[in-house]
């Protein structure tokens, strides 16, 4: 870069930069209040949902809630530290199968003969995010070891192993037919149909009304607990090790340990979110913990915007509600059919929705979903780079060798004598 | 300006001096650096020069541990630099900034930099995840810390801009800064001013002189523009394809046959404005 090009690019970004703080400045405290007052607005509709929305679209909210924190687990791992992992399947399926076998009855119907040990369903629950937890601390010796795409290749492995089990395991997993889940319930409160019979203002709570509300706090304390890692210590170091890990460890932070427990994070995320997809769709089975499965919270992530929270939550309601809402209206909605008419399956055209949003997305708005919505807002601005993509990464190649190994780029020394 | 020298700074006394001790790193077959040895004085600003593939950067990743030397030892006081992992080395007080800025572009300047206080600050997944009352009062205690280093670094109204967006300038300072945040006893600077025009590196040069004088600590320097180099270093080790060539005041080592033949193959003077065109993309600006 010559000198003069090197200082108009610095006005340039003095310009810009006072810019962006004008703004941030005059409109600050006005900006987070708006900001505050449509949090809670949209805290006080998610509330209120129950009493106004029919049964179909609060299962589809809870089985929503669920792959929000199975989505927000991953983009952890994936977009914020850069581990590819494709065996997030694998760890859904370790925290529903604990939850189903920790807290279901033993006995069984015909061919299969199943244990159970009939704890509480929170016990059930809680032993799924452990085990999923423990499973992936096992598993992350070689997470903290391997980058990106090569642990991807690894975690693949874990899928398959997952699913022999599953239809190997019979008296744990039901087998290849699977096996219903226990209700949930919480000190004698259960999120079932009955018992106790409840109405809120004259709208009888049954099942999908009360799993709302479960799935509902579960989401947000994972949101939450996501939120507060990435702004603090833990999260800053795993973006730094992102983007070089030589940096990161130059300045202290212990890379493979890291790399280690990030996994674990993100496993346990994945038992939650396990067990909360045994209780939306009341059963479990073998087929639905396929790479399938963890292709979908990829595309979840990625649509969603790598490294967002938010990304993770917009993604995951894009892409697990809409084959249910297909499925609903696939009398209204054109080229989809329902079973056995004409048309696509509304799994399938839900598919080639994804395929076609994921191809745009990486065309037009690396940073996903949440880079659109940031847009919106205004807040994209401060973070997006002149000129270039918010998500661009940063010149992180090789931060070790490079003065002595001459780029293209140098200019031949004068004189050299070498 | 002149190099005050190491006798009138306030030197630390916790500070103990780096012991390059017969280090040889291979690459394969090619022996990047081989049996090089030299001292830092606790409180000197030491250059390491040489022409480009000399292996200074090979060096300088040796001394924070990103390479492991196939010989010899580095010392910095009781610990063994070249037995340590790179995070562990960090915590010692050994602290770099980057030749080719290695900072998150998209995290604002006050987060790269509170990266700085990781091995000073312990907050985990849990403590941070739930916000228990003493993760939050270290972000803040080390949050006033890391807004006084970039005041110094006239970052200070930069903090909550991102990175990515900075003039590389003002990037280049961010690394120092990062650097400094750690508070180290140590400070390794690879090419501090590559690629700045004259007003920014002159502004880094007083930093520099100033980080010594204040805070009395060790700065190792790798640098290309020799006017520098020879106004800010108490002492300088010249390498040339990976051996020690030279090593003394710089007024010694300007002298130096041996030097001034690697520079320019010639037995002349050695002249900076030659000397600086080694350098990758420099424009030939001297302090």
């Amino acid at each position: 870069m010559s000198e003069s090009t090197a200082v108009a690019a610095k006005g340039a970004t003095r310009r810009n930069g006072a810019k962006g703080s004008n703004g941030a400045g005059g409109g600050r405290s006005a900006r987070s209040l708006i900001k505050l007052l449509l949090v809670a607005a949209l805290l006080v509709v998610l509330l209120a949902l129950p009493l106004y929305v029919p049964e179909f679209w609060l299962r589809t909210g809870f089985a929503v809630f669920g792959a929000i924190v199975g989505a927000i687990g991953l983009n952890l791992l994936v977009g914020t530290t850069g581990q590819l992992s494709l065996a997030h399947a694998f760890f859904l399926a370790v925290g529903a199968v604990s939850y189903v076998f920790v807290s279901g009855e033993p006995g069984g119907l015909g061919v299969a003969d199943l244990d159970g040990l009939s704890f509480p369903p929170i016990v059930g629950m809680i032993v799924g995010v452990l085990l999923a937890g423990l499973a992936g601390l096992i598993f992350s010796p070689i997470a903290a070891r391997l980058r990106g795409i090569y642990l991807g290749v690894a975690s693949l492995a874990l899928v398959f192993i997952g699913i022999h089990v599953l239809n190997a395991w019979t008296s744990v997993t039901g087998g290849f037919n699977g096996r219903t889940a226990p209700e949930f319930s919480l000190f004698g409160f259960t999120f079932g149909n009955r018992d106790p019979e409840l109405y809120v203002i004259g709208v009888p709570f049954r099942e999908a009304e009360r799993l709302w509300y479960l799935g509902l706090v579960l989401a947000l304390a994972a949101y939450l607990f996501a939120r507060n890692i990435l702004r603090s210590r833990p999260g800053r170091a795993l973006q730094t090790l992102r983007d070089s890990e030589v940096a990161a460890a130059v300045m202290g932070v212990n890379v493979q340990g890291y790399k280690a427990r990030i996994f674990l994070v993100s496993s346990m995320y994945a038992g939650l979110s396990g067990v909360m997809y045994a209780l939306s769709i009341g059963s479990i089975a073998p087929e639905s913990f396929g790479l399938e499965l963890s292709i979908l919270y990829l595309a979840m992530i990625v649509l969603g915007g790598l490294g967002s929270v938010n990304g993770a939550v917009l993604g995951a309601i894009f892409v697990s509600a809409l084959p249910l809402v297909f499925q609903r209206y696939a009398d209204i909605i054109p080229f989809v059919g329902g079973q056995g008419g004409g048309g696509l399956a509304a799994g399938e055209a839900a598919r080639f929705l994804f395929g076609a949003a994921i191809i745009l997305v990486i065309l037009f708005e690396p940073a996903g979903l949440a880079g659109i919505a940031n847009r919106i807002t205004g807040r994209g601005r401060a973070r997006a780079r002149p000129g270039g993509g918010a998500s661009t990464p940063p010149p992180s190649t090789d931060t070790s060798t490079t003065s002595t190994s001459p780029s293209p780029s140098d200019r031949p020394a004068q004189g050299s004598t070498t | 300006m002149t190099a005050g020298s190491p006798v009138e700074a306030d030197v630390r006394p916790d500070i103990p001096p780096v012991e390059v001790d017969n280090v040889s790193v291979r690459f394969g077959a090619i022996k990047a650096l081989s049996g090089v040895s030299f001292t830092v004085q606790p409180g000197t600003i030491h250059a390491v020069i040489g022409p480009n593939g000399a292996g200074k950067s090979t060096m300088f990743n040796v001394l924070s541990g990103v390479y492991k030397a196939a010989e010899g030892q580095v010392r910095f006081g009781d610990h063994r630099l070249d037995q340590m992992r790179p995070y562990k080395i960090a915590g010692i007080g050994v602290a770099r900034a980057f030749q080719n800025i290695a900072l998150s572009a998209g995290q604002t300047v006050a987060e790269n930099l509170m990266l700085g206080r990781h091995h000073l600050t312990k907050a985990g997944f849990l403590a941070a995840g739930l916000r228990l009352p003493r993760a939050t009062r270290e972000g803040k205690v080390h949050g006033a810390r890391v807004a006084e280093i970039a005041e110094f670094l006239e970052l200070g109204n930069k903090l909550h801009t991102p990175v990515g967006v900075l003039s590389y300038g003002d990037q280049k300072r961010v690394e120092v800064a990062r650097a400094l945040c750690t508070e180290p006893r140590l400070l390794l600077l690879d090419e501090p001013v590559a690629g700045m025009n004259a007003e920014e590196t002159h502004r880094m040069a007083e930093a520099i002189l100033e980080i010594r004088s204040a805070l009395g600590i060790s700065v190792v320097l790798v640098e290309h523009d020799m006017g520098m180099v020879m106004s800010l270093a108490d002492r300088v080790t010249v390498l040339d394809f990976g051996r020690r060539i030279a090593d003394g005041t710089p007024a010694e080592v300007q002298a130096d046959p041996e030097v001034i033949r690697a520079y320019l193959g010639s037995g002349d003077e050695i002249d900076p404005a030659a000397a600086a065109a080694h350098s990758s993309d420099t424009p030939g600006t001297h302090s």
